[in-house]
């Protein structure tokens, strides 16, 4: 057994942890809100407010999509790039400081958004301390600058996280003049390439539309602007989310399977077609919205439906080398050897399930993708369905199985609850079947997302197999199995760091690809090449939508005030005054 | 760069069915014709949509044989105009936008689903093949209320859906002696002339008359009786056309009372 990561890079493996930690905080606080909105929503056990529905609703989304994954991201991040390079970072003081700025931009969103809870919320900066307007934050609805601040330091720290790896790949590429980038190193480089493109739509739309219009500074905006601009941001962060799970099915689960990544290649052209294709699909979101032509919606659907190849070949080289590994371990005939892998290991089971989960997710994605199909299942409970298959199994899964693997790497500490583990994933396999079954199809007979009470005065849904009572039930069941299997994870997690004096019994050596990257271009590598097309192609779908935007109802659009969610006693006034108005005139 | 047999038949299959899917999607465009919403609507400031010509007054129109325009707004936490009643068979052309937040428009079992962007309209061409109701619900997130925020589409049967607005008055008091008038006003929404008739209860006089109104345009009737034949007191009056009623009473007073309270008020 070779030396742990903790032991090898002890000063690496701390801030690892410290990512870790704020990752798992975050997921238990979002995993306590979805099993409230579970209960919630299918009227089976309501204890809150539905106007504080949708602070939960805020905080559900903010603290599992922003805070869970990507704290887990640049943990894994850094964990990879020191692990593959084999060295640290240039200046790990740099490194302690973009974990700094995240972690106080995430506290600030946190509190502004739990502030929600409170009766009488303090004033900060001039407004309510308040932030109820979910994790899209689409103006005008506004939340209190506090938010936006708290958004952006969180996004200026991943910038510089990214940064920081680019500068240790540097490092590396000067003492070891003439090799490939390590696979590892360069998914996340090329992971990092797709985000600094990606994320340029929401940073604009944060410090130059939203915070100063929400400080007052400017007095308008234009929300189909800022809408866009966070849709540019808002698909590319998806694949954000889902590709260190990628990381961890191309780097960890072929070992975990008992052989080796069939091919290296095939990976890096994976991610390169991520950085390529992520961003320039973000119309797809916004297929419903006026005031974008057809045609550009039609060149975000054909750009979508080419992002189904890296997934595809994800799919191929994953399977391939699952089969590789069990035949390794003497797997055999032509399904058998699904039999020969490591199933009683939860760190496999877990992305194995997640992996199928992701698949089928998949398809569900491409009726979202088909441009006309979607006007049956946008904003309905379909999308949730759709995001819970996606990022909360296929990355969640992956992520909570990747760390009974890694975690006793990072601690020195052996799995406390092997078995117990081993239910946890199986359990939250189960209860996201549960749940997305119900969504998927109460978002066909057109129950719709985002709501606190889907229950309507003027008509009865319309459902034709199964019954609403039945639909309910299966979401709220599988809500609970997957609270139950978060709790438990948190809870090997807790018992593992604190497993002091035992022995880890992981192997954290990987074993080079089959078809390694000597059977590769250079080309692959040349990541300046990549981002140039990538920067292209993005010009290229955005460019004529956002000028179309600008041209049609300017720059910061036409006299449109904040819509703070607090005061609503003002707001039920205020517009209930313009609407008599409007029928007397 | 050596790519395995099995994996180059994988990605010209991968690749067939995504240039499959693009194929389906354009023939739903192309051959179906299923247009989406786009930008050819203009934008309009939302402290500008009460003085504006189609969303000042929220409602339907008739816009040629068989087409109409349905002019809703959406606002925290209502749908404009409210029930919004369309024929079945018609080709209904909803416009909407919003007077404050970003809200959805979407009648659930259904693909009539688009978003209502303050600044934006959205224009949406659907056809009911059946008389019926369907809940309408906005489906993106706008604040405290918006799981309360839903309208009713009604849809009536083509022959018996009609834009027949009917208002009438009489003053409240009338002297004895004097004669109580009675005016209706016809309004005709509809592009085809109008023929009805118009049937009107004073106390218990009645009276008939027919009556044409053209496409888009307004008649009005009077009808007369006499006060001293009414006799002192309050009469209830009623007004019919087609299923439309309008009701309302008139007070006959004597000369005496009259005069005294006229004597009060100088």
């Amino acid at each position: 057994m070779t030396a742990l990561f903790v032991d090898e890079y002890p000063a690496e493996a701390r801030l690892v942890k410290a990512a870790f930690l704020s990752s798992f905080i975050a997921f238990g606080i979002g995993a306590l809100f979805g099993i409230i909105q579970a209960l919630h929503r299918t009227d089976i056990f309501r204890f809150i407010d539905s106007i504080k529905y949708y602070t939960v609703l805020t905080g559900h989304g903010v603290f599992l999509v922003i805070a869970f994954t990507i704290f887990f991201l640049v943990g894994l991040y850094q964990w990879a790039v020191t692990d593959s390079l084999e060295r640290g970072p240039v200046d790990i003081r740099f490194t302690w400081f973009w974990y700094g700025l995240m972690a106080i931009g995430s506290f600030l969103a946190a509190i502004s958004i739990l502030a929600g809870f409170l009766e009488q919320p303090p004033m900060v900066l001039g407004a309510e301390l308040r932030a109820n307007v979910l994790f899209t934050f689409y103006a005008p609805l506004e939340a209190n600058p506090l938010y936006y601040i708290g958004l952006a330091l969180f996004l200026v720290g991943t910038w510089l996280a990214g940064i920081d790896w680019f500068r240790t790949w540097w490092a590396w590429r000067d003492e070891n003049p003439g090799k490939r980038i390590p696979l590892r190193t360069f998914m996340v480089l090329t992971t990092m390439i797709m985000f600094f493109l990606g994320s340029i739509g929401v940073i604009v739309s944060i410090l130059v539309f939203i915070l100063p219009w929400s400080l007052e500074i400017t007095e308008s905006l234009n929300p189909l602007l800022t809408r866009t601009l966070f849709w540019f941001f808002g698909h590319m962060i998806v694949y954000f989310w889902l590709l260190p799970a990628y990381l961890l099915w191309y780097s960890v689960l072929p070992k975990l399977s008992g052989g080796r990544l069939f091919s290296d290649p095939l990976a890096r052209v994976v991610f390169i077609l991520f950085v390529l294709l992520s961003t320039p699909v973000g119309i797809h979101h916004q297929y419903m919205d006026p005031g974008i032509a057809e045609g550009f919606k039609f060149i975000a659907m054909t750009n979508t439906m080419f992002l189904l190849l890296p997934s595809f070949l994800t799919a191929f080289t994953v399977v391939a080398s699952m089969e590789h590994g069990a035949r390794q371990r003497g797997g055999e005939g032509r399904f058998n050897w699904l039999r020969a892998l490591p199933w009683r290991n939860p760190a496999f089971t877990g992305m194995a399930l997640a992996g199928l989960i992701f698949a089928f997710g998949g398809f569900t994605g491409i009726v979202n993708a088909g441009m006309n199909i979607n006007y049956l299942v946008h904003n309905a409970l379909w999308i949730p369905g759709h995001i819970h298959a996606q990022v909360g199994t296929a990355t969640a899964l992956t992520l909570m199985a990747g760390s009974y693997w890694l975690v006793p790497q990072l601690t020195g500490n052996r799995l406390v609850g092997r078995q117990v583990a081993l239910v946890q994933v199986v359990l939250w396999f189960v209860g996201i079947v549960f749940m997305t079954n119900s969504m998927f199809r109460a978002g066909l007979v057109g129950v719709p997302r985002r709501t606190a009470e889907p229950q309507y005065q003027g008509f009865d849904y319309d459902v034709g197999v199964g019954s609403m009572g039945e639909l309910n039930a299966q979401l709220a069941l599988g809500g609970t199995l997957l609270f139950i299997s978060a709790m438990l994870f948190l809870v090997l997690m807790l018992l593992t760091v604190f497993n002091n004096d035992s022995e880890p019994l992981v192997d954290g050596t990987l074993p080079p690809a089959l078809s390694g990257p000597e059977d590769s271009p250079q080309v692959l590598d040349n990541l300046r090449l990549w981002f140039g097309i990538a920067f292209v192609l993005v010009v290229l779908a955005y460019a004529l939508p956002l000028a179309g935007i600008v041209a049609q109802s300017g720059l910061f659009g036409q006299d449109i005030p904040p819509f703070p969610v607090s005061s609503e006693a003002v707001i039920y006034l205020e517009f209930g005054l313009e609407y008599v108005g409007a029928f007397v005139t | 760069m050596r790519i395995h047999q099995y994996e180059k038949l994988w990605i010209v299959g991968s690749m067939i069915l995504i240039v499959g899917f693009i194929v389906t999607i354009t023939y739903g465009s192309v051959g179906l014709g299923i247009t989406m919403i786009g930008d050819e609507e203009e934008t309009i400031a939302p402290d500008e949509l009460n003085d504006d010509e189609q969303f000042g007054e929220p409602r339907v129109e008739q816009v040629g044989e068989n087409e109409y325009a349905a002019y809703v707004v959406a606002q925290t936490f209502i749908f404009q105009p409210d029930p919004i009643e369309i024929p079945a068979n018609n080709e209904i052309t909803f416009y909407v936008t919003s007077r404050d937040v970003i809200h959805g428009f979407y009648v659930p079992g259904t693909n009539i689903n688009a978003m209502a962007i303050p600044g934006q309209v959205a224009e949406l061409t659907v056809e009911f093949d059946e008389p019926g109701e369907h809940g309408l619900i906005c489906h993106e997130y706008c604040g405290s209320g918006h799981h309360t925020m839903e309208g009713l589409i009604v849809v009536q049967p083509e022959d018996e859906f009609d834009l027949t607005e009917l208002s009438a008055e009489t003053p409240d008091t009338v002297t004895s002696g004097e004669q109580v008038q009675l005016n209706a006003t016809v309004e005709n929404g509809q592009l085809e002339p109008l023929e009805t008739t118009v049937n009107a209860e004073i106390g218990d006089q009645t009276f008939q008359q027919d009556l044409t109104v053209d496409g888009k345009s307004t008649q009005n009737v009077t009808f007369t009786a006499e006060s001293t034949q009414l006799g002192v007191g309050e009469h209830d009056w009623t007004v019919t056309v087609d299923d439309y009623e309008e009701t309302g009473s008139v007070e006959v007073v004597s000369n005496e009372t009259a005069a005294a309270e006229g004597g009060e008020e100088s």
